[in-house]
C-alpha cells in the first residue's frame, strides 16, 4: 500500500499487574478503509483502542499518526490529530442538551462564551449525518439507549475526525439505526476517513468492513483483507487455547432429575427464559459479557425482582423472593466481584468463613467460639486455604480469596450452587483446584450453574452450556456438540456457513 | 420545535428544558410566597422587599456556593467557616487604612484563594472532598478566630446602611449573582462542570478540561461564601468569628431541597436558589403563624426528607 497509514500501532505491548494483555501487536488504519477488530472477551481489544486514542500508554512499541511516532500520546494530542473514539460505555451528560453534549470538549466560542448559534448549526449538521431528528435542546437523559448511542457517534463526527474508532457501536441500535450507520460509514470512507470498527456481530463485519485484524489472548492471529474469508475461519482464529491439564477427567453423571425448573422467567434484562437445572450436572452459562448471565443467576437466587410463568425449586412451586428464602431452599451464590460482593475484605478469614452460618443462626443466640474455630479450620483444610485464619481476607491472593468465597457456603450444604465467573483473576493452580472441586460436588449429586466468560472452561467442565444473547438463551449445547467454536458462534449469532460477499 | 430560519434555536430552549425538574418546587415556593404576602401585606413594598431580601441574600449565596460543588461531584463542609472568614476580614479591614474597596477586594481574594486551595488538594491529590473540606473548616475557622478572637471590628455605617438599610440593594445583588452564574455557565469551563460531575472519566476522554473545571468550581464557591460573610458583617455592623457555622448545613439543605444530587451532575442552580428561597420564606411564614421561633427546624427537616422522597416514589411508580 502506497500512502502512510493515518493511525498505526507498531509492536505494542501492555501488561496490567504483570499480566500481559497485548503482546507485540501492530495494526495500521488507512484512509478510506473500514478496518474490523475482532476478538473474544478479554482478547485485548479495549486496551488496544485505549492505546490508539492516547488514553493508555503502551509498555513497549509506538503509536504513529501520519507516519510520525508518538511516545507519550495523550487524549488531547490524539483529538488534535483528528482521532475520535465512540466508546462502548456511554459517556454523555444526561442533564445537558443533545447539542451541548455533542460539542463538549470542543465547544465553539466567541468572546470567551460558548457560541450557541454556531454550536446549534454544527451540532444539527452532525445529527443530520447520523439521522437524529430530535430537538437540539432535548436533554440526553430523555433519550432511549439507542438514540444516545447515535448522539455519541454524532459527537465524534462533530470534531470532523480523520480517524474514527467505533467500539461496538451497534450493541444497542435498532436495525434501522444500524442501516443508517452503515451508509454513514460508507460516506465517511469515501471522504478518506480511516475507520476502526469493533463489533461482535460477525455478519455485520463481513458486510461493512474491508480489512480485518483478529486478536487472541493479546496476540494478532490474522491481519488480512476480508475478501473471501468465511465466518467460520474468523471464529477459528479467535478461539483455541492450549488448556494443558487444567481440567479434571470426569464422566457424565447419570442421576439427572431436575432440581430447579423455571419457564417464562423475566427479570432485569432477561426475557422469557426457560431453564432447568439437574442434579449432578454442571450447567454452563456462556455468551459475550453482559448479555444477562448475572441477572439470570441473581433472579434464581431471589436477589433480583423476577417473574416466571412456572417455577419449581426443590419441590417448591415458586421463585424465591429473597436471598434468605433461596438459602433455605438450598441455593448458594458466589458473585463474580468477590471484593465488593463476595467477601468482607477487612475482616479475617475465619469470620468470612462463618458469615453464612451466622445468618442462619437464630436471632440473638450466643456464638460458640470453639465450634466456630473447629469448623473454620476444617473448611480451610478442605479447601487448602493457606494462611492464618485470623488474617484479613484482603491479604490473601485472588485465588485464595475465591476459595474462601466458595468454602463459606459448604456448611449450609447447598443443593444448587450458582457461580458467577469463579475463576476470574485466579491463578492457574487454584483454577485447577476449583475445577476439581466443582466436578466432585457434581459427582455428589449437587447441581452447579457456572456462568463464565472463559470459553474453554465451559467446554471442558460442563454437561450442557446455555448461551445467552441480549437477555435470552439462544442455544443450549449438549455435551456431545460442545466446542469453543460452537459457543462463540452461538454467542455472536453467526451463521457459520456464511461467506463474505 | 422546528428550526426556524438558518440558525436553529438552542440556548433558550435548552434553558427551558432545565426548568422541568424544578417546576414542582417553584409551585411550592410561589404558594409559600403568596401565603407570606397574605399574612404580612407589608412584604409588597420597597422596604418589605428590602428586609426580606436581606434575610435571604446570605443563604442564597452559600446555597449557590454549595450547589456548584455538588454539581461538580463534590461537597463542602467549610462553607460556614468561609462565611466567618469573610465577615472577620471585612470587619477588621474596612474601617482601617485599606478602606471599603480594599477590604472588599481582600475578602474576595481570600475566598478565591482558599477555595482554589481546597480544590487543588481535592482534584490533584485525589482526596475525598468531604474530608478535605472538613479539615478546611477547622483551618479556616481557626484562621477567622486568630484574626478576630471575639466579636468586634467595625463596618463603616454608610456601607451597612446601603447594603442592609431601607433600599432593596440586596434584591439587586441576588439578581446580579444569578446573572453572573448564567454567564459562567455559558462559558466552556462552566458547562464542563456538569460533564465533570456526572462522569469525569468519560469527560476527560472527550477532551473536557475536567480538572480546571472542578478547581474553578471550588474557587467560585469560596468567593461566594466570603462575599456572604461580608454581607453578614455589614448587616450586623461588626465581625463575629463563628457567625457562619449554621450556613454549612443550611447550604446543603437548600441545594438538596432544590434537587441537586450528591453524586454530581444532577440538578440545576435554579433549584438551589429556589430551595434557599423556600427555607427563608418558611421561617417567616411560621413566625407569622405563631409557631415558636425554633419550630422551623423541625419543619425544615420534614420538608427535606419529603423533597428527596417524593421524586423517588413517583419514579418508582412510573417505572414498570
Amino acid at each position: 500500500m502506497t500512502p502512510a497509514p493515518t493511525l498505526a500501532a507498531r509492536g505494542v505491548s501492555k501488561s496490567f499487574f504483570g499480566n500481559p494483555v497485548l503482546r507485540d501487536v501492530s495494526i495500521a488504519l488507512h484512509p478510506g478503509r473500514i478496518h474490523a477488530l475482532l476478538g473474544e472477551n478479554g482478547a485485548g481489544k479495549s486496551t488496544l483502542i485505549n492505546i490508539l486514542s492516547g488514553a493508555l500508554l503502551p509498555d513497549e512499541g509506538v503509536v504513529e499518526i501520519d507516519g510520525r511516532s508518538f511516545r507519550g500520546l495523550n487524549p488531547r494530542d490524539a483529538h488534535r490529530a483528528g482521532v475520535a473514539v465512540v466508546q462502548q460505555e456511554l459517556g454523555l451528560t444526561s442533564q445537558l442538551s443533545i447539542a451541548e453534549n455533542i460539542g463538549l470538549g470542543a465547544l465553539p466560542r466567541r468572546y470567551g462564551l460558548i457560541d450557541y448559534r454556531c454550536l446549534a448549526r454544527r451540532a444539527r449538521a452532525a445529527m443530520d449525518l447520523v439521522g437524529l431528528d430530535e430537538d437540539l435542546a432535548t436533554p440526553v437523559g430523555d433519550l432511549p439507549l439507542g438514540r444516545r448511542q447515535m448522539v455519541e457517534i454524532a459527537k465524534a463526527l462533530f470534531r470532523e475526525p480523520r480517524v474514527l474508532i467505533l467500539d461496538e457501536p451497534t450493541s444497542s441500535l435498532s436495525a434501522h439505526e444500524v442501516e443508517t450507520l452503515t451508509s454513514l460509514l460508507d460516506r465517511l470512507c469515501a471522504k478518506n476517513v480511516a475507520i476502526l470498527y469493533i463489533s461482535h456481530r460477525l455478519n455485520e463485519i463481513m458486510r461493512v468492513c474491508q480489512h480485518v485484524t483478529v486478536l487472541k489472548d493479546g496476540v494478532v492471529t490474522a491481519d488480512r483483507s476480508i475478501e473471501g474469508v468465511e465466518a467460520a475461519d474468523l471464529v477459528r482464529l479467535m478461539v483455541g487455547r492450549d488448556t494443558g491439564h487444567l481440567f479434571p477427567a470426569w464422566t457424565p453423571t447419570t442421576d439427572r432429575d431436575p432440581i430447579v425448573s423455571v419457564s417464562g422467567l423475566s427479570a432485569g434484562v432477561l426475557r422469557n427464559i426457560d431453564i432447568s437445572i439437574r442434579r449432578g450436572e454442571v450447567l454452563g452459562v456462556g455468551g459475550l459479557v453482559g448479555q444477562g448471565q448475572e441477572d439470570l443467576l441473581l433472579s434464581l437466587y431471589g436477589a433480583l425482582p423476577a417473574s416466571a410463568r412456572t417455577a419449581e425449586f426443590n419441590g417448591r412451586a415458586k421463585l424465591p423472593s429473597s436471598v434468605r428464602k433461596a438459602n433455605a431452599l438450598g441455593l448458594a451464590y458466589v458473585p463474580a466481584d468477590r471484593k465488593r460482593e463476595g467477601l468482607h475484605l477487612i475482616h479475617n478469614i475465619g469470620w468470612n468463613l462463618m458469615l453464612p452460618s451466622f445468618a442462619r443462626a437464630f436471632g440473638l443466640s450466643l456464638r460458640d467460639r470453639t465450634k466456630e474455630r473447629a469448623l473454620a479450620s476444617a473448611l480451610a483444610d478442605r479447601f487448602t486455604i493457606k494462611g492464618d485464619l485470623t488474617r484479613q481476607v484482603q491479604a490473601l491472593s485472588g485465588g485464595n480469596q475465591q476459595k474462601v468465597a466458595l468454602a463459606k457456603w459448604t456448611p449450609a450444604e447447598p443443593q444448587v450452587l450458582l457461580l458467577n465467573d469463579p475463576t476470574r483473576g485466579v491463578d492457574v493452580e487454584t483454577k485447577r483446584e476449583i475445577y476439581a472441586l466443582l466436578r466432585r460436588l457434581a459427582g455428589e449429586g449437587k447441581a452447579i450453574v457456572l456462568s463464565s466468560s472463559d470459553t474453554p472452561e465451559l467446554v471442558h467442565l460442563c454437561d450442557r452450556v446455555a448461551v445467552m444473547r441480549e437477555g435470552r438463551i439462544v442455544a443450549t449445547i449438549e455435551r456431545e456438540a460442545l466446542s469453543e467454536e460452537a459457543i462463540v458462534a452461538a454467542s455472536m449469532g453467526a451463521d457459520l456457513m456464511r461467506t463474505a460477499a | 420545535m422546528s428550526a426556524a430560519g438558518s440558525a436553529p434555536r438552542l440556548y433558550w430552549p435548552a434553558q427551558r428544558q432545565r426548568n422541568r425538574g424544578v417546576k414542582g418546587l417553584l409551585t411550592v415556593v410561589a404558594a409559600f410566597l403568596a401565603l407570606y404576602a397574605y399574612l404580612f401585606p407589608g412584604l409588597i413594598s420597597v422596604s418589605g422587599v428590602a428586609k426580606f431580601s436581606q434575610s435571604w441574600l446570605p443563604l442564597v449565596l452559600v446555597s449557590m456556593a454549595q450547589a456548584i460543588l455538588m454539581l461538580a461531584g463534590g461537597v463542602s463542609l467549610a462553607i460556614g467557616a468561609m462565611v466567618s472568614l469573610g465577615a472577620v476580614i471585612a470587619a477588621t479591614t474596612m474601617a482601617g487604612p485599606l478602606g471599603v474597596a480594599g477590604g472588599a477586594a481582600l475578602v474576595m481574594v481570600a475566598g478565591l484563594v482558599t477555595g482554589a486551595a481546597c480544590g487543588i488538594v481535592v482534584v490533584r491529590l485525589g482526596l475525598p472532598a468531604i474530608v478535605v473540606t472538613l479539615a478546611a473548616s477547622f483551618i479556616v475557622g481557626g484562621a477567622a478566630l486568630l484574626i478576630l478572637p471575639r466579636p468586634g471590628g467595625a463596618i463603616p455605617a454608610w456601607l451597612s446602611d446601603s447594603l442592609a438599610g431601607e433600599t432593596p440593594v440586596a434584591a439587586l445583588l441576588v439578581i446580579l449573582a444569578v446573572v453572573l452564574w448564567k454567564l459562567y455557565l455559558a462559558t466552556p469551563l462552566g458547562l464542563s462542570l456538569y460533564a465533570a460531575g456526572e462522569n469525569s472519566v468519560a469527560a476527560y476522554r472527550a477532551g473536557v478540561p475536567v480538572d480546571s473545571a472542578r478547581i474553578a468550581a471550588y474557587a467560585v464557591s469560596g468567593l461566594l461564601s466570603t462575599c456572604a460573610g461580608l454581607f453578614v458583617a455589614a448587616q450586623t455592623g461588626s465581625g463575629d468569628p463563628v457567625i457562619g457555622e449554621a450556613f454549612t448545613l443550611n447550604s446543603i439543605a437548600a441545594a438538596v431541597l432544590g434537587g441537586v444530587g450528591f453524586l454530581g451532575g444532577r440538578g440545576a442552580m435554579r433549584g438551589a436558589v429556589a430551595g434557599s428561597l423556600l427555607l427563608s420564606v418558611m421561617i417567616n411564614v411560621m413566625y407569622f403563624l405563631g409557631f415558636p421561633p425554633v419550630a422551623h427546624y423541625i419543619a425544615q427537616g420534614l420538608i427535606i426528607v419529603g423533597a428527596v422522597a417524593l421524586p423517588e416514589f413517583t419514579a418508582r411508580r412510573s417505572s414498570p
